[in-house]
Order: C-alpha cells, then structure tokens, then sequence
C-alpha cells in the first residue's frame, strides 16, 4: 500500500511529533509514508562529531550536527548556516533545531514539564494571552500516554511532582539522583521558601526502557546521548519501518498541493539532485517543527490560499513564541560540582505561578548541570598558572562556578510573525524570516521579579561574583506560529491541531501551543501529537 | 590512566587488587625518577597500561627524535604522566605553527637542565619573556585542552586525554563518558584539595 | 458473524469452561508445593514454558532450532490443553524419560536426559506443585513445531533414548559428604549444566568422559567450567562461584549473558545459598580438562587498557571510518560511553571492562561476537543489567553491520582479549543467524537407512537448547 509516492497518510518530519503519530498510525493498520528533508545519521558519527569538536566549540550543539546542503539548520559562526535565519525587532528570535532524521530530541535535554491548568488559561484567569481551547484534564490522559511512549522518570511523591495534582498514573520510572551541586542548591534554595523538584525527564532511570538502556551519567544529554538512554525520535525510526512504514531521507517538501475542494491532494518534495518528486495521500500531517513548518505553509500559497496553506485566519507564521532565558553565571568560595548525572535534572516551577502575571511573566529556575571543565578551561589557562596551580585552578572554576538560568513565558503577538525572506537557500527555497521582541510583559518579569529571585538565589550561595548575560537568549522551544484555538478567524488549528480550512491537514505540535508557560514544550507537543494521532485515526477509518 | 585506575582499584576487593598491581600500577614516585630523562618515553610505553602507541603517521628519524624532544619537554612543562601518542599528535600540530620550535625546546630543556629541575615551578620562572616562554605556555594549553587554540577553527589534538578533566575526574565525568551503574552516582559533595593523581 | 455461529462459539467457550473447572483438587501440604516450587526455579521450567509476556507455564514458546521451530508445551493443569489430566506417573514419566502419556515421545530440548536424575520425592513435589499451585491456562497454542522430514518422526527418539538416556533417580554416594551430594544432583538434573557446557560427541550425546569442558551452543560458547586452572574456572575460588550464580556477573572476569544470562535471571538467582554453594563445591570437583586453553594465561586476564584515539582523534568521523583504525573507531562511537575509552569500564566497574574479560579473552570470539549482536539482558536482586544489542532488531538503538562487527571485534581482541583471534564479517554472519548451521539435515535424509543417522538427527535437537530464549531478531533459517 505504501510505496515512495503515495500512502494513505503522508507525515512530513520526522521528529518527536511525526514519529508518535506515525507509530499510532501503523498500529491502526494505516500505511505511512515519512518524508524528512535532512539526512540520516547514524548515532555513531554524531557522538564522534561532539568529540572531534573543538573544545571552544562544545558548547554549540549545531556542532554535532553539520547541515546538509539541500537541509539548511541554523548553526553557530563555524557552522555553514548561521544566516539561515533572517532575523530583525529588538530580540533576537536566532533558534537551533536539527533537520535530521529523527529531529531536534537528537539534542533536547530530556526535560519533560507539563503545563499546570492555570498555564492553559491565562486570558481568564489573568486577563492576557491566550486561552487554550480546552482544559488541562482533556490533556491529561495524553500526557500520561505521552510519558509512557518516550520513557518519562520523575518522582512518586506528590510533593515533588509538577503539577501539584493528581496523576493518573505514576511516573514509568523513579526519579534520578541528584549531583553535589544540585543537592546543595536544593538545601540553599528550600531556606529561601522554593522548592527545587527533581525533573520529570524522558531518560532512563535505573533500569532499561524500551529496549534502551539505563543512564549511564556520560553528561552529555545535550548535544547528544551516545548510548539513547535519553529518549529521542530516531530511536523509534527502525522500529516504524520494522511496523512498515517507509522513511525518505533528504526530501525537502517545498509544496502542499490542493485540489477544487480545497483539500490537499499531494505534497511535492526536492532530493538532493533538485529533482521534484510529488507525493500523494488521503491525509497529511506536517510535523516539521514550529519554525518549518509555517515557512512551508506560507511557501504553498496558491490561487485558492493566497496568503498561503492554512491562513484564511492570517495567523500562520505568527505568535512565535519561544521561553526567553537569562542566564547567572554564578562563582561561589565552597564548592558544587555540576556534571554529575544529566545536564539538567531539577528545578524550581512554582515561580511560574501567581497572581502577578496579570502584570508580568513567571519564569522557571534551574540549576544546570553540565560538567564546567569546558567553560572554563580557557579562562583558567589564560592566567599564565603553571603546575601544581594550574591544576588548582582548572578545580576550583569547575567546581565553584555555576549556571542558574531564569526561563520566562512568553505572551502570543501577532507582530512576532515568520515570513518568507527574499534570500533563499542552496535549493533556491526562501528563507524563513523571523521579526521577534519578548516584550514588556517578559522584560517586567526580568526587572521586577526574575532576576531579583536570582540575585537572592545567587548571594544565598555565597556568590563571589556573579554575571548576568546581558540579553534574552532563546531555549529552542519553538511554539505558537500555527496556534490553535476555536474561532477559525484567528486561528489556524483546532483542538485536534487539524487546519480549520483543509480537513484533511493536521499541523501538530508546538506551533499550535496557545501558551508557552514557562517549562519546556517537548511533553505537550507530543501530549498534542497523540490527540492528532486518536483523531486521525477515527478520520480514516470513518472514511473507509 | 595507571592512577585513575589505581585509585578505584582501591576499593575493590583482594583479587581486584592483584590484578590492578599486576597490570596497572604506576607509582607516582616513579615519574619523579623519570622526569627530565629520556627514558621517559620509553618508561610510559613499558609500565603503563597502554599499548604501545603508534607514532605519528610515516614517521621520519627526524620525525621521532622531534617528538622524544617534545616528550622531554612536555614532562618538564607538566608535572603529570603524558601519552606519547598524544604528544606526537600535538608535536606535528607545533611543528606547523612554529618554525623554530627545536631551538626553543632546546632552549627551555637547557634551562630546566641547569636548574636540575624535578618540576615546572623549578624553573618555569628561568624562562625568560619571549617566544620560548609563549611556547611553553602553548606546550601547557594544549595538553590541557586538548586543542590549538580557543578559537573555532583550532586544531584538536584530544578530547578524552585533555589534562583539564584529570584535574576534576574524582568528580565529573568526562563529557559522553559514564560515570558510573544506573542511579549509583551519588555522593557528598568531595573538598577542592583532594587533587586526583594523574 | 452469523448468530449460528455465535450461538457455537457461545457453546464452545461455555464447554471450555466446564472442561476447565478441576475435578475436586487433590490437597498436596503448602510445604511440598512449595518445595515443588523451589525446584521448578531451580530446573527454570519457565525459560521455555513461559512465551515473552504471555502466561506462566503456558507454553507457546518457540525454541528456535537450525533445522525449524520447536513450540513449548502448555503445562498448566488444564485438562483440556496442559497437563491437568496427567497421574503423577504419567507426570514423572514425562519429566524423566520425554514420554507422553500416549506414547509420544518429546524431543530432547525437554532435557529429560538430566531431570531422569530426579528423585521420586521431588518429581512428587514438582507434581504437587504443578498441580496445585500453577493456574490452569485453557488456550490452544497458536503455534505448532513444525519440524522437516525426517526429524518430525518422533518415534527415532526411541533408538537415541536407547543409546544415550540412560540416566537414573540419583543415589547418593556414602564416601562423599552430603553437600557434595546434593551438589551433584542440582548440577546433573535440576541445573541441567551439561546440556551446555558438556561437549557433544559423534551423536550428539554428552560426552560423559568430557563433563562441562565447554560447548558451542547456538551464538553463544558455553565455556569450559571444570577446576583447570588455566582453561576451566579453577582459578575462581568456591565462593567466586557462587558469587557468580547469584548474581551473574564476577568483577574482572566474567558477566553471563545469552542463556547463562537467563538461567541465572529465571533460575539460580533465586536458589538458596547452601544450594549454590553444594553446585560450587560439586563443579569445582569435577576433573580439569585442558580444553579451550588460552595462551599467556586464562581467559580472565587477557589483554589490557588502552586506545588508538590519537589516530582519528578530530579529523573527522568519515576518515575514522576508513583504514587501520576502523575498529578503534567503531569502538570510540559505540562502545566507549559505558566501557570507557581505554576499555577500563566505569570506576564502580557496573560497566565491565573488556581487557580481565571472559568475553573477550575466551578460546573463540563467539561470545563477544554474540554479546555486539544480542546484547546482555539480566535481571538478578541486584539489578537490571542491560546492555543494548547492536544486531538490526527493530527497537535496537544502533545496528551495526557484519563489517562493523567484524571489524570491531578484531579491534577489541587485538587490544583487550584474546590477541591471536580474528573474526570475518562471514562469522559474524553466522552468529547472527544463531550460530554455526548443521548440515545434519542433508546427511539425515542421505542416511535414512541407518538408525544411528535418525538417532543423530534427533540428537541434533539437543543443540538448540541454548537457543531457547533468543530473541526473534536473528530468526533460525525456517522462520519461527
């Protein structure tokens, strides 16, 4: 039934969003065709690629993942595609994702937040943003499901679970243990009233899941788990094929087809060779992340859609949302230690929560975890120490210095707003053009909430200094640019993330996020993929 | 490596021990012995728990004796047990930056020489300002870091044996590396002046 | 569905209930159930009685052989489907001589031969256990052995038993002490040691002068375990050994994995430590046999630490990946998180390092080998070990090919193991589809006129049962 040109249903992408709803799919007995613009790659080279990496480099984690040609990512300086994004406004909206079989959960940290029923409601209970179309218990079973296919460890004590409310099945794993560092900051935070909780994280705590193995602590979640302890979408790409479904590498989708009723009728995509090639099906899912995945979209506009796939509402490619960060770099006289376990494994969430964000954002602290050797090697190095104190020296900068970083929320604007650039890339294909402020409502919560929380945090530490990056950084948590909501006016997806103007065109995932709240926006996206997949499913069989 | 080892070994029990005495144990004491000696080179393949290392690909006479110059050399600048496969590595990577990299080696060996030097702070200070003494202080920066430079483009000699993460590696993993079994890494927070030998 | 047929169904399914409900239960005492229970662990009924996920004792495993599939039984007491009708007779004669009660014959992937050591005051407990405290499960099997011609005639077991299962109730001997004793009758019948690691001669049979010298079974080398010091275990004191039953693993020497694995994960994990103990003391009894000797030493301390890093270290993966340092490259990408870039394992040595390793300092490679392609899976009160497989399973987090296997595996003997081995991606091959193939098949069909040939067709049988448990990835030539 599947062959390269044709399925019952075509997914374009193939990160976290694409592979679980591929996989409910082929479990329903329908035929799935993957179309992935970038390439495949084995584990084994990307690790290596982390390791062949400069050591000024390891922080960039674009640097394990060099873009193909015809599959532009954003990279750093060093990387070929720095420019990809074309980005104006007063931040800077400078994202890295991955276009690789398998996508951005190659690099993804693991943490798994969900949103709190507050989060989901912020123009009633608040009076800004946006409220989601439905309430967090419509969500919650998709959560649990959600936990249950990536492989979620996190607490059983309903002190130390976010939210704090009943689940409805525990955790599939128990948390993991603390590093030196966050146990301390844990103690040192606690006296200052917050409470620290163990992350909810898609790794392997303790035992095996899903065939892959336990954490083994190697500290490199991000750029890359080398031995897949960590959940990530390639993991599941052997075991889609095993279930049938067949995966196009190095086909960029660069058309969405309509016919006379409006629905879509195929997807056309360009190889490596800029051969066109036209794909056709009964349904579409585009999964392409929440920056391609409005930029094709927009890209697609013909003479039924002139403002582009999806767009009667003309909120394709707006709303971009993302969680602002600051960063405190603190340097403490005892010391910590960061870098046992994974990169991040706690944090402080009941700071995104209150009656203030009538009038400013929450924000999310955590305590990062990464090994520091890499930070501040050179710096150590710099101040000419020879021998014995060098060796010092290199100890005490690893040991007692530390990363605290304050995650805001962002509000949905319609003026954060993707476009097509004028310039376009190797295959001739627009950039995506990206014009970004974090606004009032996020630099308030810095001023008069975020940073102070910091400044305590950081001198409760017993900081001897302490920077403060000097700009909001962006977490790769693309969200908002094909939001979904129930008014088909000024929306582009609804409740089921399929577009309210093609019923047969689902666009899941973090793009259809109403808000962002403060933590990380991997677990809804792949809460929402699997409502997609429930409702995908009763569309085809109804169809049949 | 041979102390990493050896202070696990440690711990575990008798058996464990014969076999880490037997295969693994270098004593400190003895890269005293050995510093500023030729036989260093010789000394590290011999008791340490390595294969013999490969030279520098196609190496010429001249090739080998640069980089037992430069073993020398590093085991003066850096008080710690040195891979020869890694120092020929960073040697070829000085030899194209540095044109008169021998006269300076020989320059800074004759110091050290003179001061009968057992360890760096024995005559790091001798050397004086100038292009010798910004050598030896890139000799030092790339054993630490494994690479040429801070620089994106630098040059990478190392990863896993950069210096830089024996000097935490009671600790801190190094990056893609394990740490330990499933769940088994806790532990209190360890003093900065319990330096790990290496 | 017609209501015809549903009114059949509804019928069927209301007899099977009937059928289902026991006659009232002969009452055996909690203690001999429960002693019964004891000894079905230690026999590890359930590594083939029990399917991946399905239910306790109910058969449908299949025992992937190379020459076809043998499907576990049902034997549970349902009367309509397990052994529920079975006289305790009937039972024991099963259990020690592979005769069903209608005259069938079993094939010897039962291993009868070494339960026919079994006393009758255990074969009772194992009835009563059985009987009393295994729920009945009323399933038909949906798989059945399928075994080629010849090897399907049952009846050639007849002339093999006659040779070869001559095995009786065991007797203790006076001279030797009472630990020795029942050591030797877990080893020999319950702990079934010798289907494995007793070499098979002409026929198959165990070589009954050779008794646990080491064995290819399936992918996996079951290693000599007699006290030799240098080719057997002689080395290994007796509570090493014990140790090793328990938990699996001996830090720097040796790990179980394959069916070792499953036997110490299903079975001797859960033994008492004095039976443990009485196995010790009875293997580390047995006669030395030299066979499988490494040179320099034992396989527990073969190789050493080091790296080859300083030859690909950032230039590149594709360069790596290409010329003399290939292995040490694959190993780098692969294998070094958990084992360390020196091999060394991690400080606590959960993860093992592969110099001081069995795995890789062994006679052959096929452990290693065996170990890339199907990873380890052992669970024991001390944890979960796990190690993933590299060898193309559908869920395997990274599948390498038999080039990279090969190529890896020359890399790793070279340095860390057994030095004077080498591997060919055609080995690799054939540990991946589960072990070397028997052309016994061709020569059965050849030789049909002799008896001895169906005896040894039969015999072949024996060979699989070290494939028990394998996983589905590398499926045997016939597809089970």
């Amino acid at each position: 039934m599947v062959t390269k040109n044709n399925a019952e249903v075509v997914v374009i992408g193939t990160g976290v969003v694409g592979v679980l709803i591929a996989e409910q799919l082929l479990d329903a007995g329908i035929s799935v065709l993957m179309l992935e613009a970038g390439p495949r790659v084995s584990r084994a080279e990307i690790v290596e690629n982390f390791r062949n990496a400069p050591l000024g480099l390891k922080g960039d984690t674009s640097v394990s993942y060099p873009p193909a040609p015809w599959a532009p990512h954003p990279t750093g300086p060093t990387g070929g595609a720095h420019d990809y994004l074309q980005l104006s406004g007063p931040d800077s909206y400078a994202q890295t994702y991955i276009r690789y079989a398998g996508g951005s959960t190659w690099h993804w940290a693991g943490t798994s937040w969900r949103l709190t029923p507050e989060d989901m409601r912020l123009k009633s209970l608040y009076g800004v943003g946006r409220d989601w179309a439905f309430d967090y218990d419509t969500l919650d079973p998709f959560y649990t499901r959600a936990e249950y296919k990536l492989g979620i460890c996190g607490p059983s004590n309903p002190e130390q679970q976010w939210p704090r409310r009943a689940r409805l099945k525990p955790y599939p794993m128990p948390p993991l243990p603390f590093s030196p560092g966050e146990t301390r900051f844990t103690q040192i935070v606690k006296e200052l009233g917050y409470n620290n909780i163990p992350v909810s994280q898609a790794r392997n705590s303790g035992m095996p899941y899903d065939d892959r193995p336990a954490c083994c602590a190697n500290n490199n979640c991000v750029p890359v788990c080398p031995v897949g302890a960590k959940y990530d979408a390639a993991t599941a790409l052997g075991r889609l094929e095993a279930k049938g479904a067949k995966i196009l590498a190095d086909a960029v989708v660069y058309k969405v087809e309509t016919n006379g009723q409006n629905r879509i009728e195929a997807v056309h995509y360009l190889d490596p060779n800029k051969q066109s090639h036209r794909v056709a099906g009964k349904l579409f899912v585009i999964a392409a992340n929440g920056l391609e995945t409005p930029k094709l979209l927009l890209m697609s506009k013909d003479d039924r859609n002139p403002n582009g796939i999806a767009n009667r509402s003309d909120q394709v490619g707006r709303n971009m949302m993302d969680h602002p960060q600051l960063t405190l770099t603190v340097t403490t006289k005892e010391p910590f230690w960061s870098g046992v376990g994974p990169v991040v494994n706690s944090g402080i969430m009941e700071t995104s929560q209150g009656a203030f964000r009538s009038e400013h954002a929450g924000a999310y602290f955590r305590y990062n975890n990464f090994a520091r050797n890499r930070f501040v090697t050179f710096a150590a190095l710099k101040k000419g120490l020879v021998g014995k104190a060098l060796d010092e020296e290199i100890r005490r900068m690893t040991a007692c210095t530390a990363d605290i970083v304050a995650a805001h929320e962002i509000l949905p604007h319609p003026d954060n707003r993707l476009t097509l650039s004028d310039k376009t890339d190797w295959l001739g294909l627009p950039k995506p053009s990206i014009h970004y402020d974090v606004g009032d409502y996020v630099r308030r919560s810095a001023e008069v909430y975020s940073l102070p929380i910091g400044k305590k945090i950081a001198a409760a530490m017993g900081a001897t200094d302490v920077k403060i990056s000097p700009k909001f950084a962006q977490s790769k948590h693309i969200m908002g640019g094909t939001i979904m909501g129930a008014d088909a006016m000024n929306s582009v997806v609804d409740t089921d993330c399929r577009s309210h103007d093609h019923d047969n065109l689902f666009l899941p995932g973090g793009g259809a996020m109403a808000s962002t709240a403060c933590g990380n926006s991997t677990i809804t996206m792949a809460a929402l993929a699997l409502r997609s997949a429930d409702a995908i499913v009763s569309q085809m069989k109804g169809a049949h | 490596m041979g102390g990493f080892l050896q202070a696990h070994f440690d711990d575990e029990n008798a058996t464990r021990r014969q076999l880490s005495e037997a295969k693994m144990k270098l004593p400190v004491s003895r890269r005293r012995l050995l510093i500023g000696s030729a036989a260093m080179a010789v000394g590290y393949v011999a008791l340490s728990t390595s294969p013999a290392f490969p030279a520098a690909p196609a190496a010429a006479a001249s090739g080998e004796a640069l980089n037992a110059k430069f073993m020398r050399l590093s085991n003066l600048l850096i008080n710690h047990r040195l891979s020869p496969a890694v120092g020929a590595r960073i040697a070829e990577g000085a030899a194209a930056d540095h044109k008169d990299m021998a006269a300076m080696m020989d320059q800074i060996i004759a110091i050290a020489e003179q001061k009968q030097a057992r360890v760096v702070e024995d005559f790091f200070e001798d050397i004086p300002a100038g292009p010798a003494k910004e050598f030896a202080h890139w000799v030092i920066f790339a054993w630490y870091s494994g690479v040429s430079s801070p620089k994106p483009d630098a040059k990478v000699f190392t990863f896993e044996e950069a210096l830089t993460f024996q000097t935490t590696s009671d600790v801190v993993t190094i990056p893609s590396y394990g740490l330990s079994g499933p769940n088994l890494w806790s532990q209190a927070t360890v003093p900065l002046s319990q330096m790990p030998r290496f | 569905m017609s209501l015809i047929n549903k009114l059949r169904a509804a019928l069927a399914a209301a007899a099977m209930v009937t059928v289902a409900v026991p006659a009232v239960a002969q009452q055996f005492p909690d203690s001999v159930v429960e002693r019964g229970r004891y000894l079905a662990t230690a026999s590890d009924c359930t590594a083939c009685h029990t399917n991946t996920g399905g239910k306790p004792m109910a058969g449908g495993h299949v025992i992937s052989s190379p020459v076809g599939g043998i499907v576990a039984t049902n034997i549970t007491p349902s009367k309509s489907f397990g052994i529920g009708t079975y006289t305790e007779t009937q039972f024991a004669d099963a259990v020690r001589k592979g005769v069903l009660p209608d005259g069938t014959h079993l094939f010897p992937a039962m291993p009868y031969t070494a339960y026919a050591v079994m006393t009758d005051e255990d074969i009772h407990a194992l009835y009563a256990y059985f009987m009393q405290a295994v729920t009945p499960v009323d399933e038909a099997l949906t798989a059945k052995t399928d075994l080629p011609f010849p090897l399907n005639i049952r009846l050639s077991m007849f002339g093999w038993n006659l040779l070869f299962a001559n095995a009786k109730p065991f007797v203790a001997d006076p001279a030797r002490s009472a630990e020795w004793n029942r050591g030797r009758y877990l080893v020999e019948g319950a702990a079934h040691c010798g289907t494995c690691h007793t070499p098979r001669g002409i026929f198959m049979q165990e070589k009954t002068d050779q008794p646990l010298a080491g064995a290819q079974v399936g992918p996996w080398f079951a290693p000599n375990i007699t006290k030799d010091k240098t080719a057997g275990i002689g080395s290994w004191s007796h509570d090493e050994l014990v140790t090793y039953l328990k938990t699996g693993r001996l830090v720097g020497k040796a790990q179980a994995a394959g069916s070792m694995g499953e036997a110490i994960t299903h079975s001797f994990t859960h033994m008492t430590d004095a039976d443990l103990s009485a196995m010790a003391t009875y293997v580390l009894d047995l006669p030395a046999s030299p066979a499988g000797a490494v040179a320099g030493g034992t396989r527990f301390d073969q190789g050493k630490a080091g790296n080859e890093l300083a030859g690909f270290r950032g230039e590149g993966f594709a360069k790596g990946m290409k010329g003399p340092k290939e292995g040490a490259q694959i190993y780098s990408a692969n294998c070094a998180s958990c084992h360390g870039y020196n091999a060394q394992g991690t400080t606590d040595a959960y993860y093992p390092s592969l110099f001081s390793n069995s795995a890789t300092g062994g006679p052959n490679a096929a452990n290693l080998v065996a170990t890339i392609l199907f990873g380890v899976d052992r669970e024991t009160g001390h944890g979960h070990v796990f190690m993933p497989p590299f060898g193309g399973q559908p869920n395997a987090v990274t599948s390498l090919t038999n080039a990279e296997v090969a190529s890896l595996s020359n890399y790793v003997l070279k340095t860390y193991g057994n030095s004077t081995l080498t591997v060919t991606p055609a080995e690799v091959q054939t540990i991946r589809i589960g072990g070397p193939q028997s052309d016994l098949l061709l020569m059965a069909r050849v030789g049909m006129g002799a008896g001895a040939a169906v005896a040894l067709i039969a015999a072949l049988v024996l060979l699989v049962y070290g494939l028990r448990r394998r996983r589905p990835a590398a499926p045997a030539p016939t597809g089970v």
